[in-house]
């Protein structure tokens, strides 16, 4: 792989995991207040 | 327009620029583009050092004043610094396969970041695996705060024994050696990672309010065990022994 290939790969790791990070907060979020909802 | 709207904003705006700026400038004398990586590896651990940091104040905090927010901020810095920690090695192993050959090896500043990673994944599955909220709350500060003896021991980890990993290049005593372009790529990207940390924080405290939110209400409602539905069957004639 190019130098670049490599950056690219890096960056979209970096981005990626970043992403699915963000999702994962909004999931539990969202599971937090249907929960909550219930409970009311 | 809320405060924390705004800073995911920020963030993701300043994500862009760093990626921009990391991509654009000239590539360096000895790594050529490899270096473009280095632009988000640094700041990666900066801000994960920045994120242990606040867990263990605030957790000092609670053990001080026994607020529960001050163990939320903490738990929420850490999960964060957890990710930036991540990130790190993964940028890191990503830049070292094409540099040195090898996705990984047996190096002081290596080993001691992995470990770090895994010490406040065990924050966190500690955090999980204790029910009682003060004895949780209580035992995560004490391991917030003897935690952190691990962050200088990792950076000067490249001082104190001889390693693969180069020096410190910015957090050590003299003039900076790095050329305006470059500066500008680090900048932006501690700029950028610093609202995405903010950010994460913020939602992630948000999480934690509503969690404990559960957790006093599953506490106060008399939920029924199951059975506790099921009368004893009533008998004609039967006199009850009371």
């Amino acid at each position: 792989m190019s130098d670049w290939g490599w950056v690219v790969f890096g960056y979209a790791v970096l981005y990626g995991t970043l992403a699915a990070y963000v999702a994962s907060i909004a999931y539990r979020l969202r599971q937090a207040r249907r929960r909550l909802g219930e409970l009311q | 327009m809320t405060r924390r709207r705004i800073i995911e904003i920020a963030a993701i705006a300043g994500l862009g620029g760093a990626l921009i700026t990391a991509l654009v400038v000239p590539p360096e004398r000895t790594q050529g583009d490899l270096a473009r990586l280095l632009f988000v590896h640094v700041p990666s651990i900066w801000i994960a050092y920045l994120a242990f940091s606040v867990t263990l104040v605030t957790s000092a905090l609670y053990l001080w004043k026994r607020e529960m927010r001050w163990d939320r901020l903490a738990a929420a810095s850490a999960e964060v610094g957890v990710f930036f920690t991540g990130a790190t090695i993964l940028i890191g192993m990503i830049w070292g396969k094409p540099t040195w050959g090898v996705w990984w090896t047996w190096d002081a500043r290596l080993v001691l970041t992995a470990v770090l990673f895994f010490v406040y994944l065990g924050y966190l599955a500690l955090r999980r695996s204790i029910i009682d909220p003060v004895a949780r709350a209580h035992r995560s500060a004490l391991f917030g705060v003897l935690a952190i003896i691990q962050i200088p021991i990792v950076h000067f980890s490249v001082v104190w024994w001889r390693t693969l990993h180069q020096q410190a290049s910015i957090l050590r005593p003299g003039p900076l050696q790095m050329d305006p372009p470059f500066r500008s790529a680090f900048l932006a990207s501690v700029v950028a990672f610093t609202f995405v940390y903010v950010a994460l924080v913020m939602r992630r405290m948000q999480l934690g309010r509503l969690e404990d939110e559960i957790e006093v209400r599953l506490a106060s409602s008399h939920q029924e065990v199951a059975g506790a539905a099921v009368a004893p069957p009533r008998i004609e004639g039967a006199v009850d022994s009371v």
